[in-house]
């Protein structure tokens, strides 16, 4: 499993140096390549599309400002990560409780996924569940984790980025990466029990 | 304990993708903010930029800057130094009883040669004015300090 993101590293480079030589058209670049991930993150921390899309603005251009401390100890990648996880965190204590899902549809694709045929009717129409049905449950149930549960399980679950690439980011060890995850699994389990044995 | 199954029905929230051309529209959104930001600055941003422009203005090194920083600091310490510390006057209050009337106080008076005369003079608080016979709060005695000529010494 690897971040779909891995490969065109170097490309970064020249664009990072062209955005600190002043060029506004390579970070522009940069938006178009990282945005959906980074969008994907946001969303799947907040459950509300209008939040990430503020959030995501923001993050841009914090990283925009700072472009010019960015050295280059860590790749653009991680480092874009790292703004991106800060800022959500910092803006899930503030909104605290006050949240109101915002969610996006599913992708019609959902309905041919093998493993959403195998959690929702299990071979038993009685037992079926719609696709709001079962977002509704997923996105409950991943607000219940805290906020280091649920980015681990945005990264590594969903969006599908490394062991290694999670612990760079968030400036921990592998160790508590997986530590995290299997803690989170756990209680994903007591609240989406129904789903469990596919 | 394999968390696989929940690895799997967790992964189909990757499906919840925002609406049809959202992507597109987010550069110029970005865009579109940039540009309000430039034309309606934040109050630090401006305050930054005055400082800045002021400080670029008058082509002074930043170690001069520094410099006089550091002689204002050791100046302001000097200063705090030399100053003589001020002996606050002391405020004594001590509240008196009487333990008998003040006409059965026995007064033992030694070398009656010796004493400068003053007057005595017992002061009723006005608000206080016994009623019913009770003294809420006792008198107050005050020593004068001129001569009491034609006052007979230690006499109420």
């Amino acid at each position: 499993m690897t971040a779909d993101l891995d490969t065109p590293l170097n490309n970064d480079k020249e664009l990072v140096a062209r955005t600190q030589g002043g060029d506004p058209g390579a970070f522009d670049e940069l938006i178009v390549k990282y945005t959906p991930r980074l969008y994907g993150l946001v969303y799947h921390m907040t459950s509300n599309h209008e939040d990430t899309n503020d959030l995501l603005q923001d993050i841009f251009s914090k990283a925009y400002r700072s472009m010019a401390n960015f050295r280059g100890n860590s790749s653009f990648y991680t480092w874009m990560h790292s703004i991106a996880v800060n800022m959500t965190i910092n803006f899930l204590k503030k909104r605290n409780r006050r949240q109101h899902p915002s969610l996006n549809d599913p992708d019609s694709n959902i309905e041919n996924d093998p493993d959403f045929i195998a959690a929702t009717s299990k071979g038993d129409p009685t037992k079926e569940v719609s696709i709001h049905e079962l977002q509704k449950k997923l996105n409950a149930a991943m607000q219940k984790l805290s906020h280091d549960h649920r980015i681990v399980v945005t990264m590594f679950d969903i969006q599908g980025v490394p062991h290694a690439e999670i612990a760079k980011i968030l400036k921990i060890s592998e160790g508590t990466v997986r530590s995290r995850l299997f803690y989170a699994h756990r209680q994903l389990q007591n609240s989406l029990h129904e789903f469990k044995k596919n | 304990m394999s968390h696989e199954p929940m690895h799997k029905v967790i992964k189909l929230k990757r499906y919840e993708q925002p609406p049809e051309g959202y992507y597109e529209d987010f550069l110029r959104e970005f865009h579109r903010r940039q540009r309000a930001e430039l034309l309606n600055p934040s109050l630090s941003t401006l305050l930054l930029e005055r400082l800045s422009g002021l400080f670029s203005e008058l082509r002074v090194p930043a170690m001069a800057f520094a410099g006089a920083a550091a002689v204002a600091v050791i100046a302001s310490i000097a200063i705090i130094r030399e100053t003589p510390r001020q002996e606050t006057p002391r405020v004594h209050s001590v509240s008196y009883t009487p333990t008998m009337p003040y006409s059965q106080v026995p007064v033992t008076i030694q070398n009656v040669q010796n004493m400068q005369p003053v007057s005595l003079r017992v002061e009723m608080p006005t608000s206080s004015k016994p009623q019913g016979g009770s003294m809420l709060f006792p008198p107050s005695y005050l020593l004068q300090a001129r001569p009491a000529n034609h006052e007979s010494p230690l006499s109420f």
